[in-house]
């Protein structure tokens, strides 16, 4: 990765000094360890601030929306050009966020990279058992001090993100530039479950999802990193109609990530930035997971990878499956949890 | 807490289409065929009408099942709308199943207007199942929270 | 005659339609039917190949709207006796048998049958069950009323009973009705009579009625049904048990001259691949089995939908005529006789036969048509030229659907729409027919807080004996919404209509609740209430208290109120939130761009400019004509050269036909009543109303068959031009050998092309007629010269045509040697290898779709079925249509088919496009989608999911647009939308969750 943050900095340069971008999207390391922040440059002084490292969870597509609206970098009437810089998933949001009408292509420079997978600061400081205060990389492996239990050796393969782990596209999908080598799809992490839920019992389920869920502040959080949230009012926010209480109230919260959930069918990509975004830690990759992997096997949609083909909930196919569809003698029953 | 309870009657919403479904409804009543009471209709014009909220939603207004009705395929008035809730509850349902909710109480069903006997069938299958699985508890808001 | 008015003879699918069309077109229609209910035998069927949709489904929509119309008036057990006066001014003679039902007042609550003792056999479910002398003929009937059948009635008979009168609350049983004689003043009449079907008795070696396990295909359509006998339990009528092997027996009074049948009745063998495979899906371990003469699978998507039959029908189809039907006296089982192809006796047991019986005109029907001044056909059709497909030769009386020779659903609607397109014509120098009626001023409700109404129906005692009504009425007042309550013996009644008025003037109701029966067949009636008391008639809602509560809870009378107390909360808190809705209206360009200059878009461009509306004929060569300029002859007589002059001079002399050669469609924008279209290289676009695609097809080049080694190997259409040139070669031939479905009918390109087979019959009749002594062999697959066409294929092998069958698996080979050329052939039927030398080989290619087809599909946004031919919008009723309004589609362009056929169909089109440019403006659907644009993102989901097309972004904001013209109400957008950016009148997302909150209270 060091190769190539090298690579990109140079890259970004270059194409401000060629006048190619008005600004740049890329990621930049925080105060709080293990965590590398969004960041905009406007010109290429800031380029020593770019970092391209196994904490660079956010979906940069989630800031574009934002960015095309007030365009702090443009002069003029003209919408800017943004470049930025694009690892698997956030070239698939990008691809997703295009059909959406959301942003277009034109206004792009994408860098694509090959992303070797996140780490989950969740999963990390669990190992830990505490908080983490200082990080310390050396090669693939992570030197973790924590508040009260001292130094750890973590290998990052063992901390990655879930989303990263089933990753079937780590490499940008569509990019003007990549950097590095691009990776073949992972074929055999297509119909990886690795759902948290998939062996329990409806009733473990239901006490996991209901415990989960119970533990959301309703800080919105998961909707402000994900860039599939654009709709202008969320149906959670709504007054006229009110889908949704404005309480905490646990059937609230479950109506919430349930609508939620059902909403990105189809559209998420599985980037993880909402599971990194949750001060809360809940398990959101239960839902998401779930009504991604239902997409891919049932309608054979492998999310961001075309920009022709239609939502798969805005289409059909004659012979789609209708097992679950309930006859007078037999239905109702349970589809069978993958 | 679940288990077949005989004394329980369930009270069940459907959303029928208007064309295939809610025919198929008044086919049963023109030929008197007798079916159990625990059932009030909303007439939708299409079954691609029903946003998979509205079944979060009725859950959440304390109903024990849903059932959601449509015309089979090929049959839509609307050249595809049933095709499309077709997915979308396909997912719904899966999803639901997921986190826990007992898959007896969320149907999905084709009944055309020529169908009386078979919407009859149908909702008893649907009634049976729920009962099975008793009152809904999972996703009811109580009353008091409600208010 | 004050206005323009048609008289339409028969209520069955074909009738339907053109009464509906004609009413479109703002001509009244007055829709004659013998029987008790308009719907005919479209009514019977359980579903409809090839796409298995549901009969009744698809049909009773269309019942409704032309019970509901108000330029259709409908006469029921009505017979024409006289039809006098000469075009444009007929005076018909209907005489209306007594029904003994006020039609008026009956419920159809079913009461009458209930008591009546005397049982008669059902026609409906052709006599296989029992119904009551007093019925509603069918649950689905229009009118919605009950029937008295006079002859076996015991008031009527004997002066005794008189329990349905008794019981009958609304006072609807009137024994003392006569017949009565209208003498109806018509500018055209349209003859859509139908058909009887073929008396199974009169073939007595199939055992129909000897034995219980035999029963026609109509009688099986019942069995098939879920509202039939048995709810659609297939069942051997001799036990109740399923059968497990079924045979179905082609061509029962059909390619039979013993019958006197000598014709094809062009639907059987589809209706038994569609029950066989129906038969597969209802029961596991069943197998059916066709025994056929020829597969006549000649229409779109029908040899896709016999491979079906064959892999998930699990049907064996057996090329052998049944000689002979036994029955096993113990089992009651069938057993067939027949001869195999190869000439062995085979015997086989089934547990069922179906015999697929054939459409005839019976001695009744051939009577009517002599009374209407008609010459009757050989076989008791109406006699129609083969240019006018839908004239009778009566002028002023057209003919459409079965009644001018056999043919299926959708070519009975094309005719149907042609005949009225034509009749229209007919009757245009009068005025159009007027049905508005003053309402009162609509009060403004803004601002008032609701003010609901509730009206309760008792419905005599069908509501009122099972659901505590007092209890609803005190129920509905204990709303703080509800300002008024109240309940009505028969709500629908003209006294009740006056107190619901009262009640809205009075208490100044501004929401109004009626709990009765099914909106479905009373919506529209207590709308208009409210539209003549002022307020705006989307202010109402409807409860189903009793078809859907008190008609099947009867034995829970407690629970059956408290359903009813729920769902009327459900509505008044719905009602609540109703607000006045209005239609729009956009204005109409009342003109039409046609596309194509062939046969089917000049005679569609003739049609609509005879209508009065200027049409743009756009041709993409140099000349018009299209595939016409390829045809010399007919099968049954007319001059393709002939007609093809005539086509030209006349669109040349219309001055209202522009046409535009060597011209093609670029773009189009807009959308029904205002398009505009631009053609390549021409700067103004055109301004159309409406668009008829015609763009015909084209003939396939073969590549096989040693065709273009040798010109003596010519195509089938090369053929008939050099025939009839006088081509010394041809003329001079001592043999030829004509091969049909030459690269037709294989993996690349699966479907019949329809008409080379009659092709073939026309061109071996036409080379026999120049050269007698000459020997023509037609080497072919399955003939299929369907409907009358088969007299001819009967005449060609009189003639000495010599008709070999070959398989598939083995096709003629065909070779080419200094000596001349060689045919080798696997004959099916004889089992041998026939060598032949001919002087010519002529190869039946047949048709393929117009490549240009893919481009016009985008522009105008219209789909193409599997085989790039145009997929229209409801392959049995809208033939013509497609799902974006205002589109419409003829000729071969839609599929092969003969000059006749696209004729009809051209016809047709037209017609259904003057029903849109007959308005000076259309109106919009009031339930229609609407868009908060401060909330809509522009994603464009409601864009992908809308069928119509009825939804764009616009360019400036970004936000979804609802084209309100072309919005038909689904709500598929509402559901789609994750924002409620977007939602449906009258079913709003607030309106819901309200009815979901009252339900959960």
């Amino acid at each position: 990765m060091r190769e190539v943050e090298e690579q990109l900095r140079s890259e970004v340069v270059r194409l401000f000094a060629e006048g190619a971008i008005d600004l740049f999207l890329g990621y930049s390391s925080s105060r709080v360890p293990l965590r590398s922040a969004a960041c905009v440059l406007h010109d290429a002084d800031g380029v020593a601030r770019l970092v391209w490292n196994r904490t660079c969870t956010p979906n940069l597509a989630a800031l574009l929306r934002e960015l095309l609206r007030s365009p702090p970098g443009a002069t003029g009437d003209a919408p800017p050009r943004i470049g930025l810089l694009a690892k698997g998933c956030v070239s698939r949001s990008l691809v997703t966020l295009m059909k959406a009408n959301q942003i277009s292509r034109e206004s792009l420079l994408i860098i694509g990279v090959d992303c070797p997978g996140m780490i989950d600061r969740h999963k990390v400081a669990a190992r830990v058992g505490g908080e983490i205060a200082a990080a310390i990389w050396s090669g693939d492996d992570l030197a973790v001090r924590a508040t009260g239990s001292g130094e750890h050796i973590l290998s990052a393969e063992d901390v990655l993100l879930d989303d990263c782990r089933t990753c079937a596209h780590p490499s940008a999908v569509l990019s003007d530039r990549f950097l590095g080598e691009p990776r073949a799809p992972r074929r055999d992490a297509l119909d990886d479950p690795a759902s948290s839920l998939t062996e329990a019992e409806p009733e473990e389920r239901w006490s996991h999802f209901q415990g989960e869920v119970a533990r959301c502040i309703r800080c919105y959080a998961c909707r402000e990193a994900c860039p599939n949230c654009f709709c202008t009012e969320c149906f959670a926010d709504a007054s006229d109609p009110r889908w949704i209480g404005v309480t905490t109230d646990e059937t609230d919260l479950a109506l919430f990530h349930l609508g939620r959930a059902f909403h990105q069918a189809g559209r998420c990509v599985s980037c993880g930035a909402c599971v990194s975004a949750c001060p809360l830690g809940i398990d959101l990759r239960m839902l998401y997971e779930k009504v991604n992997g239902d997409v891919k096997v049932r309608f054979g949609t492998d999310v961001g990878t075309s920009l022709d083909e239609p939502e798969p909930l805005c289409r059909f196919a004659l012979e789609d499956d209708e097992t679950f569809m309930t006859e007078p003698g037999k239905g109702g029953r349970g589809m069978g949890v993958r | 807490m679940i288990e077949a309870n005989a004394e329980f009657e369930p009270r069940i919403v459907a959303f029928l289409c208007n064309w295939c479904s809610y025919a198929g409804a008044d086919l049963a009543g023109v030929s008197r065929m007798q079916y159990p009471p625990n059932v009030r209709v909303v007439r939708v014009p299409c079954s691609g009408r029903i946003d998979p909220l509205f079944v979060l939603k009725a859950l959440q207004n304390g109903v024990d099942g849903v059932l959601v009705s449509g015309c089979h395929p090929g049959d839509c008035h609307y050249v595809s709308g049933n095709l499309l809730a077709r997915r979308k509850f396909a997912v719904l349902k899966s999803l639901l199943e997921h986190v826990g909710v007992e898959p007896e109480r969320i149907h999905f069903s084709w009944v055309s207007a020529a169908e009386g006997a078979r919407f009859a069938e149908i909702l008893e299958r649907v009634i049976g199942a729920v009962r099975q699985v008793g009152p809904g508890t999972k996703m009811v808001k109580s009353i008091e929270e409600a208010q | 005659m004050k206005h323009k008015r048609v008289m339409v003879i028969g209520g069955g699918i074909a009738g339907v339609q053109a009464a509906l069309d004609l009413a479109a077109m703002s001509v009244e229609a007055i829709l004659v039917e013998s029987g008790p209910s308009i719907g005919g035998r479209m009514a019977q069927l359980d579903k409809t190949f090839p796409t298995n949709d549901c009969a009744m489904c698809i049909l009773s929509p269309k019942l409704v709207a032309a019970g509901d119309h108000p330029l259709i008036t409908i006469h029921t057990t009505s017979e024409v006796t006289a039809i006098d006066g000469e075009a444009p001014a007929f005076r018909v003679k209907v005489i209306e048998r007594p029904r003994y039902v006020d039609v008026e007042r009956c419920t159809a609550c079913g009461r009458c049958s209930v008591e009546c003792p005397v049982s008669i056999p059902d026609p409906y479910n052709e006599d296989l069950v029992k119904t009551k002398c007093i019925r509603v003929p069918f649950p689905q009937a229009v009118p919605s009323a009950a029937v008295i059948d006079p002859s076996r009635c015991l008031r009527l008979t004997r002066g005794t009973c008189g329990l349905c009168e008794q019981v009958c609350e609304p006072g609807a049983v009137n024994y003392g009705q006569t017949a009565t004689e209208h003498e109806i003043d018509v500018g055209g009449v349209i003859l859509a009579t139908g058909y009887a079907v073929f008396d199974a008795v009169e073939r007595s070696e199939y055992g129909y009625r000897a034995f219980p396990n035999v029963v026609t295909s109509l009688e099986f359509e019942r069995l098939l049904s879920a509202s039939g006998p048995t709810e659609g339990h297939i069942v051997r009528p001799s036990d109740g048990r399923p059968p497990r092997k079924i045979a179905f027996l082609q061509c029962v009074g059909s390619r039979d001259t013993h019958a006197g049948n000598d014709y094809c009745s062009s639907i059987c063998c589809m209706q038994a691949a569609k029950d066989a495979i129906i038969v597969g899906e209802h029961l596991d371990d069943v197998e059916s089995t066709v025994f056929h003469m020829d597969l006549r699978a000649y229409g779109k998507g029908f040899d896709r939908f016999i491979d079906r039959a064959e892999s998930v029908g699990r049907t064996r189809f057996v090329r052998a005529r049944v000689s002979s039907v036994e029955a096993d006296a113990r089992t009651d089982a069938v057993v067939l006789q027949y001869t195999s192809e190869r000439g062995s006796v085979e015997h086989e047991v089934f547990d069922l036969a179906v015999l697929s019986v054939g459409l005839v005109v019976d001695p009744e029907g051939r009577r009517a048509l002599n009374d209407l001044g008609l010459p009757v056909g050989e076989h008791g059709f109406v006699p129609v030229e083969p240019f006018e497909p839908v004239r009778t030769p009566r002028p002023g009386l057209f003919v459409c659907g079965v009644a001018s020779g056999p043919k299926d659903i959708p070519e009975s609607v094309v005719e149907a729409s042609a005949a009225a397109a034509e009749a229209a014509c007919a009757v245009r120098s009068s005025p159009p027919a007027q049905f508005s009626v003053e309402h009162p001023p609509e009060r403004d409700i803004r601002g008032e807080p609701p003010r609901v109404g509730v009206f309760v129906c008792n419905c005599g005692i069908n509501i009122g004996a099972t659901i505590d009504v007092p209890s609803l009425v005190d129920y509905a007042r204990s709303f703080p919404a509800v300002d008024h309550a109240e309940g009505f013996l028969f709500t629908c009644s003209r006294d009740a209509q006056s107190a619901i008025t009262e009640a809205i003037r009075e208490k100044e109701l501004n929401r109004v609740v009626v709990a009765a029966c099914t909106p479905r067949t009373h919506e529209s009636l207590f709308m208009n209430t409210l539209r003549s008391s002022g307020l705006n008639p989307y202010l109402f809602e409807f409860v189903n208290i009793r078809e859907q509560c008190s008609w099947v809870h009867r034995e829970y009378p407690e629970e059956a109120t408290a359903k009813a107390k729920d769902l009327l909360a459900m509505a008044i808190d719905k009602a609540a939130l109703l607000q006045p809705l209005s239609t729009t209206r956009t204005r109409v360009e009342k003109s039409a761009l046609v596309v194509g200059g062939g046969a089917a878009g000049m005679t569609a461009a003739l049609t609509l400019a005879a209508q009065g509306f200027p049409v743009h004929l756009v041709e993409k060569e140099g000349e018009l004509g299209g595939n016409l300029r390829h045809l010399r002859t007919m099968l049954d007589g007319g001059d393709p050269d002939v007609l093809l002059e005539s086509l030209r001079e006349r669109v040349r002399d219309e001055e209202r036909i522009t046409v535009h050669l060597g011209a093609t469609v670029e773009d189009v924008v807009g959308y029904v009543g205002n398009f505009e279209t631009r053609l390549a290289g021409v700067p103004n676009p055109i301004r159309h109303g409406v668009a008829i695609l015609a763009t015909g097809a084209t003939a396939v080049e073969p590549t096989s068959h040693r065709f273009g080694t040798t010109d003596r190997v010519m195509t089938l259409r090369s053929f008939e031009n050099r025939l009839a040139a006088g081509d010394v070669g041809i003329r001079r031939a001592r043999s030829i050998v004509m091969v049909q479905c030459v690269e037709s009918r294989v993996e690349d390109r699966p479907y019949c092309s329809r008409i080379c087979c009659s092709a073939a019959v026309k061109n071996a009749l036409r080379f026999k007629e120049v050269n007698p002594k000459a020997s023509v062999y037609v080497l072919y697959r399955d003939m299929r010269t369907y409907g009358l066409r088969e007299s001819w294929y009967r005449e060609a092998r009189r003639a000495g045509v010599l008709f070999t069958r070959y398989d598939v698996d083995c096709p003629p080979r065909v070779s080419v040697s200094a000596g001349g050329l060689r045919v080798e052939v696997d004959d099916a039927v004889l089992g041998r290898r026939l060598v032949l030398h001919p002087d010519a080989v002529v190869l039946a290619s047949g048709i393929a779709a117009n490549p240009d087809n893919k481009g016009l599909s985008q522009v105008f946004k219209v789909p193409l079925g599997p085989d790039g031919f145009f997929l229209e919008a409801h392959i049995k009723l809208r033939p013509v249509d497609f799902a974006t309004d205002g589109v419409f589609v003829c000729g071969l362009a839609h599929y092969p088919k003969d000059l006749s056929e696209a004729i009809a169909q051209a016809k047709a089109a037209a017609g259904r496009a003057a029903t849109v440019l007959a308005n000076d403006t259309l109106e919009t659907e009031a339930k229609i989608a609407e868009v908060r644009g401060s909330q809509c993102s522009g994603c464009g989901v409601c864009v992908e999911v809308c069928a119509y097309h009825a939804i764009e972004l616009d360019e400036e904001t970004g936000h979804a647009v609802v084209k309100e013209a072309l919005c038909k109400g689904c709500g598929v957008c509402a559901a789609t939308c994750h924002a409620a950016a977007i939602d449906l009148r009258g079913f709003a997302n607030e309106q819901i969750l309200a009815m979901l909150e009252a339900v959960g209270r």
